[in-house]
């Protein structure tokens, strides 16, 4: 596949002032044999993709078999169960303190993993809706029998100042314009109602041992803006959002791509590689051993930002 | 701000790589300017020709990497290096470069000796005493200092220390560079980038179409801001700043200017100010290409063949085909010859048959019968082909390549820094030199 290409400025700073950190190539799903290139902001240390396949071409980079579009318990099996049970955990803390009756919008929600686990385990008084450009994403959600929107929510004319939470987990990487994006959530949300952004984490470890090629968390070319705690605050502050706070957290999946990766590239053992993948238990596990310590001191694979908008005075 | 300036351009000088790479940068910033090139094409150095027969003829040896192709959105349109390395040819035998010539125990011990040596007294301001601090005086005499006499054409008592600087990958980062390109299999790049940090993961590649393919990539980008045959004549400067400049005889005003003019002709253009004076005395060195078509394989070891011996009237060898095959049609082989010399001189005025026979005659005493499997040449004259550092004015050259010292006159490439740049330090450098340019004119 060949892509047309467009260059960028850094999303945070308005300007590219950069330099390379890592050129890769579509590890994961192979949907091209083009190199691309990670930039690092000199001024804020915002990694980004340039240049990048434009908004056309970008689409193309999701394969049908795209693991957001179709996560079930079917191919995942106990890695499926745990990761559920995790996820709810986590997803009721972000919930403390909703009101009944409050509204939940989940962004670029896939097909519908959150939203489901929301409804299942959520106050039944809970509003909970899903937004997902992708159709794939929407015909996935429907498998599981949750109704999504497909658009951008820049075009959906969804009711300003509505939502009380907003949720985009593992979302704002793949966005072309996550400062537009962040405008509008500002505008969807009520005065003091909650965004909460996880996405990977480029002040890791395992950014710092494969950030120059091999790193999951380029998942070339769908990675788009890859942020650390500061500036994904600044980020938030420029569209208006207050920083609550921003933390790292646990993740086994970059650690588990990043070697999977590595030895894919440098033609290691098939047999050791076909065991690093999302499915397998034992590398999850493994990983999860050595990301734990780092997420309890502050440098864990993935981040959990908490940003609030702000009660005009 | 951009607004007040939409009637004033910033004026780009030059259409090579650096014109093009900062062309490309003020397009992203979305700040208006104008790419003069004096000649009828884009692309300066970086020119490549193919003839009916298949061969391709760039000026020189251009290092590409994976990385830079990433960069400009190329990578489809290269391939992968088959193979690099470097031999030396001295006294009939070829050594490996760098690790078969310390096999050699006078070499071996000359470097151990002056490596521990260097850890107590400083390397010198001169060529020959930079090599000699850091080789040893058997390599630096022997083959160090004649390649850079070669290169250069001044003595190296006369050519500055910083000739040699970039040069700085160490033994043991080189050891692990060159597991990692066996284990990989790649021809990682050691040793050709400075301002970009060496890295397993970037390798040599090479367009298909020939070097130029990637200034027209650049090019059809910006297009429509490509003024060619427009030689810029006068940069005038006006408070001490850069007012306007003259093109063609017709006066433009500019918001700036991004030159990637040779540094000596910088001080014949400028007017009202006498901030570049001393630049005109900045020297380059000129090159002639001989490219020798052959049958069957060249005969050569590897890629590259240095040449320090007098005795020759080149002082490089490379062979196209077996680094780059898809530029040589199959069963043959290309070498170029590369000749230092000066505009004028006799090298600079041997028709293009004199010089093949030159060439092939030289040839001869290290490839026997090499003269049998000619089919023909192709000779390239590049007149300002690298920048000669000479100590006489390393002070200047030094501050010249932080600042230009006129407000709204930007230098940059290998030409316009007055630096012996690569490829990928072009491009990198003149991004990052355009970013501050912007910030400090406040566009």
């Amino acid at each position: 596949m060949g892509f047309q290409f467009e260059h960028v400025l850094c999303n945070v700073c308005g300007v590219d002032d950069c330099h390379p950190v890592a050129v890769g190539e579509d590890f994961e799903y192979g949907t091209s044999d083009q190199e691309f290139m990670a930039v690092q902001c000199r001024r804020c240390d915002t990694v980004y993709l340039n240049p990048r396949p434009d908004s056309d071409g970008i689409r193309l980079a999701y394969p049908e078999n795209y693991h957001a579009f179709q996560f079930d318990e079917s191919e995942f099996g106990l890695v499926y169960r745990v990761r559920q049970r995790l996820e709810a955990r986590r997803l009721l803390r972000w919930c403390r303190g909703l009101p009944d009756g409050a509204a939940i919008l989940d962004i670029g929600c896939g097909d519908g993993f959150h939203v489901e686990l929301l409804r299942k385990f959520g106050k039944p008084t809970w509003e909970v809706d899903g937004v997902d450009s992708d159709s794939r994403a929407v015909s996935g959600a429907r498998k599981r029998g949750i109704d999504i929107h497909q658009g951008s929510i820049e075009e959906l004319n969804l009711k300003q100042e509505s939502y009380d939470l907003i949720l985009m987990i593992m979302t704002i990487e793949h966005v072309c314009d996550p400062l537009a994006m962040l405008k509008a959530v500002s505008g969807l949300l009520k005065p003091g109602g909650r965004l909460v952004i996880v996405t990977d984490n480029t002040g890791s470890p395992d950014f710092r041992i494969f950030g120059n090629r091999h790193w999951g968390g380029y998942h070339f070319p769908r990675h788009l803006y890859l942020f650390n705690r500061r500036n994904l605050s600044q980020l938030c502050d420029r569209a208006g959002l207050k920083t609550v706070s921003v933390k790292s957290a646990l993740s086994p999946v970059n650690w588990t791509y990043s070697f999977r990766n590595w030895i894919q590239d440098w033609k290691g053992p098939s047999w050791l590689k076909n065991r690093l993948s999302l499915s397998s238990p034992l590398a999850l596990a493994i990983f999860t051993a050595i990301d734990l310590p780092l997420s309890m001191v502050g440098i864990g694979a993935i981040l959990h930002g908490v940003f609030v908008k702000e009660k005009s005075k | 701000m951009i607004n007040a300036i939409e009637s004033r351009p910033v004026a780009i000088l030059g259409g090579g790589i650096a014109g093009l790479t900062a062309a490309l940068h003020l397009k992203n910033h979305r700040v208006p300017f104008v790419l003069f090139e004096s000649s009828d094409a884009v692309a300066g150095l970086m020119k490549s020709e193919r003839d009916d027969e298949g061969y391709t003829y760039d000026c020189g040896v251009h290092f590409l990497t994976n990385r830079l192709a990433a960069a400009i959105g190329m990578s489809k349109d290269c391939q992968p290096m088959a193979r690099y390395g470097e031999t030396v040819h001295l006294r009939g035998r070829c050594y490996s470069y760098p690790l078969g010539l310390l096999t050699s125990p006078k070499y071996l011990t000359s470097a151990l000796f002056a490596k521990s040596k260097s850890l107590i007294s400083s390397s010198g301001a001169t060529a020959r005493q930079y090599y000699s601090s850091q080789y040893g005086s058997r390599l630096a005499e022997e083959i160090a200092i004649p390649l850079t006499e070669a290169w250069s054409g001044a003595d190296g008592d006369e050519i500055a220390s910083a000739v040699g600087q970039k040069f700085s990958t160490g033994l043991a980062r080189m050891m692990m560079l060159r597991t990692a390109a066996k284990m990989t299999k790649r021809v990682i790049g050691i040793g050709y980038a400075s301002t970009i940090v060496e890295s397993t993961n970037s390798w040599h590649v090479y367009p298909r179409g020939g070097i130029s393919t990637v200034c027209q990539r650049m090019a059809d980008l910006v297009r429509g801001s490509i003024k060619l045959n427009s030689k810029v004549e006068q940069i005038r400067v006006s408070n001490d700043r850069v007012e306007s400049i003259v093109v063609n005889g017709e006066s433009l005003p500019v918001a700036g200017v991004i030159s990637t003019a040779p540094v000596h002709v910088l001080p014949r253009m400028i007017r009202g100010t006498n901030a570049l004076d001393g630049l005109e005395k900045f020297e380059y060195r000129a090159m002639i290409f001989v490219n020798l078509k052959l049958d069957g394989p060249s005969g050569l070891t590897d890629v590259v063949t240095w040449v320090p011996e007098r005795s020759y009237p080149f002082f490089r060898l490379s062979d196209i085909g077996m680094g780059l095959p898809w530029l040589v049609p199959k069963g043959k082989s290309q070498i170029t010859c590369d000749i230092g010399c000066k505009v004028g001189d006799e090298h600079w005025t041997m028709s293009d048959d004199g010089l093949t026979e030159l060439c092939l005659n030289a040839l001869e005493k290290m490839i026997p019968g090499i003269r049998q499997r000619s089919c023909g040449s192709r000779v390239v004259r590049v007149p300002l082909a690298y920048p000669i550092f000479k100590v006489a004015y390393e002070a200047k050259r030094k501050a010249w390549e932080e600042c230009s010292g006129v407000n709204g006159l930007l230098s940059v490439g290998r030409n316009g820094e007055f630096a012996h740049l690569l490829m990928e330090d072009v491009f990198w450098r003149t991004r990052w030199k355009v970013s501050r340019f912007l910030q400090n004119m406040g566009l």
